[in-house]
């Protein structure tokens, strides 16, 4: 049933683009100039930059007039012979999967929700999202460390004093390492889920209401529906969502920042972006390790990225 | 282009050709350095003041002095935020453009910019700014290769604030001896209140403890450093840390020392350890009249006068006693460094600046303020009162952090956090001593 | 809300099966019952008041004063509370100066980015040309580098052009760090609207540039909001390059400001780092609210196809 249903591209828009014949190619190109010069100038070239000086010894002293010397791979053996490194990259690929997976499943789980219940109670839903949202990361960190706090905070409070556990009184919930990745989870996921939600809920407005119904004159159940026809027909939005997922997982700075800065033991809680943040003062090494970390995200996504190639939904 | 000139002091002026840019066209450049060289071209100077600690009134006072003594240059103070400032000043002053022409920097962040070259060399200057006569630490701090390269701004010496209707009702007295103020902080601590607030990321009161005691957070071994954290001195007054930890302080170990006045003022705690011109923030209940902080009317300051007689009147404040009677501790003092970045367009005026920072006059305004002046000989004009007392008995044996190179990574990698936490929450001594000083070697030698 | 409406596929030429399964009835089938539907509308009803309330949380906050925040029991309503917090806030005049730089930043960021990448997305997907796959993976994969470690090679390059310190500069960046997500999400849309109703329209007599405002620009506008409320949080949002690029006091964005007033708050005053954090979340919140209808119809093809 799969192979037959239409892909949800394939009903909204043609799966090749339509060759324009009456404007030459160069328009193409002409087209993308702008953007492509804006790109270039302000992200390319710090980009290029950074990988070139991956290869230099490029630290503070270079960054004031020092010549910056080339060490070849030196910046790159360092890195990768340092089990502290690789703690970290194992750190950030798990975190990365477990918040890309919860994202998903309760993202998946809302967008299902908004689809069987009543205007006013999906518009509630909507709405709150929205507000989760819309509120910029600054200001939802400091909300996050004010409800986790310590001292005053909300949570604790109703831990000790309606559950009644009375070690929570005066918890810290970022000083052990499992603990403070529970928090940024929370955080992170509570942040992501809105869009997962909304766009899985745009995939699933589109399967077309005919499909269903022959399949349910068919006799098949409302779980073989889901499986069978739904899920098939949102893959394609659902591929692409947890594609940006794991890329913005794995690279996720601020949260962890905040989070560390609000009092948690920094060494135990690094990951890659804030690793990479606090080599700013070593930017060869910082680049050496920006490089790894696009190394590793291609070969976490890379086979997928291929998929969605050939499946031409790219 | 007008060119406004005035007479100049020889050094400063020889100093300032050899840092001209290129595209100062002034005859300064072709003349021969003489006593009587050109003054500098007059222009707009930019200093970058670190948070609040330097009031607004010395802030007027410089614009205006320097407005005056230069004429035709003005000086623009931008005020930065401590939070950031390494990564600021890590692009600013790599910038002809952009930088500042005069720096602030936190003492434990100077060793880092002077050895990487981004200040002018300051060793000529220095006699006259006040040679031996400046915080002795700080100028080491400020140091690299022999040349000075940042001065002291101001030191913070820690005391000891607490609250003496608290002290009356468990029957203590001001302790005599660092081992004393354990046993009095213990007897204060009741199930609300810290006897002593003592956050676990506190590592700016910690190292008082490792200071007192003849420990070090690193020591120098020809190039090499090497963290001192496990050294028996240091383990000794890190177990009375643990102590106080334990059993003293109901601080939350995910916290650090901002703020500690917080709690006073609340009730939670007995004693905290700041700098002096913590006075300022104390505001106990009793005492709080009320006044909107906006409020000038004539009403309103005497009730703020009041309020602050009132609070002092409550709170006692000394020096942290050493390991015998009559001895004071070694504490960690806080405080900054001022430096003319390399790149600073406006060398000669920068250093006039300078110059009227370290004047007499500016030094003793620093003092009235509750600051330490960067010049010692202008100490006693922080005035002879308890907080005076106590803020220079501690100055007297203040010390800095190690100054090393790549300090700032320790503090960047935030490794004494982290370590100060870990003991806080009852991990074994030596055993963290001695990853934390791996930690500290690998970041200072690399 | 009448803003926020269900959102529909009909607008968007991008999504034209005949019939849409539009709502539950069809897509649950008639088994379900109109209890377990209610049932599962309660359900949303819990899940939205969870997920709103840090948001909720922070408002309370705002309006309680300290000695409130700080008591033994939190008060769950801001009943009898203070506008103090906000006074605080507001009669800073740094926080209208942040509020004017952020706002000149996200407007020309908006602005630059959705014009720069509409055209690069028309071209993408209207034309099929050598490269075309290089840059689609291109511009997919500079997402996944990582930003932290660029602030030094950008500034240099803002100081070289005399940007530093200058809303230009910092929109310049801005732009060019999302125009890459901003192309992918338009791609999938451009390709949707067809060329053929433009056609139409000029053999109808309008010309090229009339028939594309009057026809093709309101079918794209869903994914233009879609696309822009990306780069309206990320203009926003962004502190490490406006740390050093914004030194000057006077040209701080709101995420500067915001974390100024935490450093001098954050042990001493949750009130006003609540209230500092209500202020710069309001404009946002806004905003959502009132693109939310076309912001949802555009995630339709917008996020279908990437």
């Amino acid at each position: 049933m799969a192979a037959t249903a239409p892909t949800v591209s394939g009903t909204t828009t043609p799966s090749v683009p339509p060759l324009r014949r009456r404007r030459p190619k160069l328009g193409a190109y002409g087209l993308l100039v702008p953007a492509s010069i804006l790109i270039g100038v302000a992200l390319g070239y710090p980009l290029v930059r950074q990988f070139v000086i991956s290869f230099q010894e490029y630290g503070l002293k270079q960054q004031f007039g020092a010549p910056a010397e080339w060490v070849g791979l030196q910046n790159y053996t360092d890195l990768l012979t340092d089990s502290y490194v690789w703690t970290v990259i194992g750190r950030s690929v798990a975190f990365c999967f477990v918040n890309a997976i919860v994202t998903m499943v309760i993202g998946m789980s809302l967008a299902v929700l908004m689809q069987r219940i009543g205007r006013a109670a999906r518009i509630t839903l909507q709405v709150s999202l929205l507000l989760a949202w819309g509120t910029p990361v600054l200001a939802s960190m400091t909300v996050w460390q004010w409800l986790f706090d310590t001292q005053n905070g909300v949570i604790n409070w109703v831990l000790s004093h309606v559950l009644g556990i009375d070690s929570m009184a005066q918890h810290s919930w970022i000083i052990e390492p499992l603990s403070f990745f529970f928090v940024a989870t929370v955080i992170v996921v509570w942040m992501s889920v809105p869009f997962v939600a909304f766009s899985i809920y745009a995939g699933l407005l589109q399967v077309p209401a005919e499909t269903m119904e022959a399949a349910q004159l068919d006799g098949a159940s409302a779980r073989q529906r889901f499986w069978g026809i739904t899920i098939p027909m949102i893959r394609p939005v659902l591929s692409i969502v947890l594609l940006l997922q794991v890329i913005w997982d794995l690279k996720v700075f601020t949260q962890i920042y905040v989070l560390q800065r609000a009092g948690a033991p920094t060494r135990d809680t690094n990951l890659l972006g804030t690793l990479i943040y606090s080599y700013s003062k070593e930017f060869g090494m910082a680049g050496a390790l920006a490089t790894i970390m696009l190394v590793l995200t291609l070969a976490l996504t890379g086979f997928y990225i291929r998929q969605m190639l050939k499946e031409d939904e790219l | 282009m007008k060119i406004l000139r005035f007479a100049a002091v020889g050094v400063a002026a020889a100093l300032a050709l050899t840092a001209c840019s290129s595209g100062d066209d002034s005859p300064a450049e072709t003349t021969k350095p003489s006593e009587s060289a050109a003054a500098p071209e007059a222009a707009t100077i930019k200093l970058w003041l670190n948070g609040t600690d330097t009031p607004d009134a010395l802030r007027e006072y410089l614009t205006t002095t320097f407005a005056a003594q230069n004429p035709g240059s003005k000086l623009v103070i931008e005020q930065q935020d401590w939070n950031g400032l390494v990564p600021r000043l890590q692009t600013a002053l790599s910038s002809e453009d952009q930088t500042p022409d005069v720096v602030e920097v936190g003492n434990t962040q100077s060793a880092t910019f002077t050895y990487a070259g981004a200040f002018s060399d300051l060793t000529s200057l220095y006699p006259e700014l006040g040679g031996d006569k400046l915080l002795p630490g700080f100028v080491e701090a400020g140091t690299a290769d022999g040349k000075v390269m940042a001065v002291p701004y101001y030191s913070g010496a820690r005391a000891v604030f607490y609250n003496k209707d608290m002290f009356k009702d468990a029957g203590v007295e001001v302790p005599t001896t660092l081992a004393d103020f354990t046993t009095v902080a213990k007897k204060l601590t009741t199930d609300k209140v810290s006897g002593f607030w003592f956050p676990g990321q506190d590592w700016y009161n910690g190292a008082t403890w490792i200071y007192t005691n003849g420990g070090e957070l690193a020591t120098q071994d020809g190039d090499t450093w090497k963290g001192a954290l496990e050294s028996a001195d240091s383990i000794k007054g890190l177990e009375q840390v643990q102590d106080l930890f334990k059993t003293a302080t109901k601080a939350p170990a995910d916290s650090d020392s901002n703020e500690p006045w917080v709690p006073f003022n609340q009730g939670k705690a007995a004693m905290f350890s700041a700098p002096t011109w913590a006075r300022w923030s104390i505001d106990l209940p009793e005492c709080n009249e009320g006044v909107a902080a906006d409020d000038t009317s004539d009403d309103a300051t005497a009730k703020r006068t009041k309020q602050q007689a009132c609070n002092e009147e409550h709170t006692g404040v000394f020096a942290m006693p050493g390991l015998t009677a009559d001895s004071f501790a070694t504490a960690f003092a806080g405080g900054s460094n001022l430096g003319i970045p390399a790149k600073s367009k406006h060398q000669e005026l920068a250093q006039n600046l300078l110059k009227i920072i370290f004047s007499a006059d500016f030094q003793n305004q620093l003092g009235k303020n509750g600051l330490i002046p960067g010049n010692t000989e202008y100490a006693t004009s922080m005035g002879d009162d308890v907080y005076a007392k106590a803020a220079i008995a501690a100055a007297l044996g203040a010390k800095l952090t190690p100054a090393a190179e790549n300090w700032a990574t320790v503090e960047g990698d935030r490794i004494l956090e982290d370590f100060f936490q870990k003991i806080a929450t009852g991990a074994d001594v030596t055993a963290s001593a001695k990853a934390a000083d791996q930690l500290i070697s690998d970041a200072l030698n690399k | 809300m009448s803003t926020v409406s269900a959102p529909t596929t009909l607008g968007t030429p991008a999504a034209r099966p005949t019939k849409v399964a539009r709502t539950s009835s069809t897509e649950s089938g008639r088994s379900q019952t109109s209890k377990s539907r209610r049932l599962l509308g309660a359900l949303a009803v819990v899940v939205a008041l969870a997920w709103v309330f840090p948001i909720y949380w922070m408002i309370n906050s705002a309006f309680q004063p300290l000695n409130k925040l700080q008591a033994e029991n939190p008060a769950w309503l801001p009943l009898g509370g203070t506008i103090a917090n906000f006074r605080q806030v507001l009669d800073d005049g740094t926080f209208w100066a942040a509020m004017r730089t952020s706002l000149s930043v996200v407007v020309i960021v908006l602005v630059a980015a959705l014009i720069f990448a509409f055209l690069a997305a028309l071209a993408v997907s209207r034309f099929r040309f050598k490269g075309r796959k290089s840059f689609i993976l291109t511009i997919l994969v500079v997402q996944m580098i990582p930003a932290e470690g660029l602030f030094i090679s950008q500034y240099q390059v803002l100081d070289g052009w005399d940007l530093v310190n200058k809303v230009a500069g910092l929109a310049l960046v801005y732009t060019a760090a999302i125009l890459p997500f901003t192309i992918w999400m338009l791609r999938g849309f451009v390709a949707g609207v067809p060329i053929e109703l433009e056609e139409a329209a000029m053999v109808d007599g309008l010309s090229r540039v009339g028939a594309f405002f009057r026809i093709t620009f309101p079918l794209l506008a869903p994914g233009l909001v879609a696309a822009g409320v990306f780069g309206f949080l990320q203009a926003w949002n962004e502190y490490t390059l406006a740390l050093v690029v914004m030194t000057d006091p006077a040209q701080r964005t709101l995420p500067l400001w915001l974390q100024g007033l935490v450093e001098s708050n954050r042990a001493t005053d949750w009130g006003v780092v609540m209230a500092g954090s209500a202020v710069i979340a309001i404009p946002v919140i806004v905003f959502f609210l009132f693109v939310q209808g076309k912001m949802t119809s555009g995630l339709v093809s917008g996020a279908v196809k990437g």
